[in-house]
């Protein structure tokens, strides 16, 4: 019997259309549950027909924020998904490996402003948002 | 009051700066009569339904009595077939060439039930021209793209109002949605702290990875992927929120300053229902790559 936990994107959404973030959130905790199992994960996108980046960037994107990296790499595997879905797949998980690291950039700026009670610590701070804005 | 409306409304910068006009000049109206003067009216793109009706559902909201009187009969028969005018008074009547897609109101948490209306009004409809699989894939994810932007980002209370049409002898398609939120420029200026332009904010928030979402949800890709999709099926994007207008048409873009600021956002696209191409990789990709 195969150690694998296997999960079926259908059957948490109930639908082919995966396109809520709300949806996405429900297949998040789901991973988030497994992936403290420490076992091996396969996410199944069988009869799933559309998926928004809204969607995975809730479900997978925001494991990021949660889980190692390199675990997740680990772990967790994706089948049944078409080339364009998974073109869209990657997207946002490289977009959620940026986000995150930056915002942890962000949150140690903000932490070390937030330590000077002076008017400078605001123009401090709107100058470490643009760590962020890549204009 | 009576606002008269303009001969021609298009979903065009002309026609987004009458209706932020019609707010600016009603948004202090309450237990009023709002007469929509339609005696000018030569033409009436119906995705602009989605639009007006936002507008018109604030006014209503704020207990004034709308009414849209003279108006020429084409364009009567477009509103009543896509379920608008039912809204005001008239019977809907069926739409026996099945060019429009209803007039219809969400709110944020309607996911599902703007998922069956994209579904049942765009996609398992006979008369909705065959598009080819890429294409129609595309424009699905393309639609849900826009909805889910304007949940995560608008906060409304008001709703999320959408419309569309189909011009089969110009093999075109016109879909707009509209929310009554927190607009563009708002959340970046709150996220940022800085000063943009109307239309920067706009500019801004198309780019690839930038988001105003703060917290364990990233984002910043819903528009970038839009704008690709756009660029490649040779269609039209437009996007009005506050006092910016910007527009993407054939992978060159244009902003604008509306006179007066729309109180949401306004995303409208306009698809090639002709395009054949076909929307495949440059290069194949593993799964097992992804992580």
């Amino acid at each position: 019997m195969s150690e694998d936990i296997k999960i079926s994107v259908f059957g948490i959404v109930g639908s082919p259309l995966c396109v809520a973030s709300s949806d996405g959130q429900k297949v998040y905790e789901r991973l988030k549950t497994a992936l403290e199992t420490d076992r091996k994960i396969v996410l199944s996108f069988h009869n799933v027909t559309t998926l928004t980046s809204a969607f995975l960037n809730a479900a997978i994107g925001q494991l990021y924020g949660t889980f190692d990296e390199k675990q997740i790499r680990e772990l967790l595997k994706v089948e049944d998904m078409e080339q364009d879905d998974l073109a869209l797949l990657k997207r946002v998980v490289d977009n959620a490996k940026l986000y995150f690291k930056n915002q942890k950039r962000f949150d140690k700026v903000v932490e070390e402003t937030q330590g000077n009670e002076d008017d400078e610590s605001q123009s401090d701070t709107a100058g470490a948002t643009q760590l962020h804005i890549e204009r | 009051m009576i606002f008269p409306m303009p001969k021609l409304i298009r979903h065009d910068y002309a026609s987004f700066e009458t209706l932020a006009r019609l707010y600016e000049e009603t948004k202090e109206c309450a237990l009023d009569d709002i007469l929509l003067d339609m005696q000018a009216t030569r033409w009436f793109d119906a995705d602009m339904c989605a639009a007006f009706g936002a507008i018109l559902y604030s006014l209503e909201k704020r207990l004034n009595e709308v009414n849209l009187t003279h108006l020429l009969p084409d364009i009567e028969t477009i509103l009543s077939k896509n379920g608008f005018l039912s809204h005001y008074g008239r019977v809907k009547i069926p739409d026996e060439w099945g060019t429009t897609i209803p007039y219809q109101r969400f709110d944020v948490k309607d996911d599902h039930y703007f998922a069956s209306y994209i579904e049942d009004e765009l996609i398992h409809r006979s008369e909705i021209p065959k598009m080819s699989p890429g294409l129609l894939k595309k424009f699905r994810e393309s639609v849900f793209e826009i909805f889910s932007n304007a949940v995560l980002h608008s906060h409304t209370e008001l709703g999320i109002f959408s419309c569309g049409q189909f011009f089969p002898r110009q093999n075109r398609l016109d879909f707009t949605v509209t929310d009554l939120g927190v607009t563009i420029l708002e959340n970046i200026k709150n996220y940022t702290q800085n000063e943009f332009s109307p239309e920067e904010a706009i500019v801004w928030a198309t780019k690839e990875g930038h988001t105003t979402k703060r917290g364990n949800l990233p984002g910043g890709l819903g528009l970038k992927i839009l704008c690709d999709f756009i660029n490649l099926n040779g269609g039209c994007l437009q996007i009005v929120s506050d006092a910016g207008y910007w527009q993407l048409k054939d992978s060159k873009i244009v902003t604008k300053r509306l006179t007066y600021s729309f109180p949401g956002t306004i995303v409208s696209i306009e698809i090639n229902t002709a395009d054949t191409g076909v929307y495949v990789l440059t290069s194949e990709l593993n799964a097992e790559d992804i992580f």
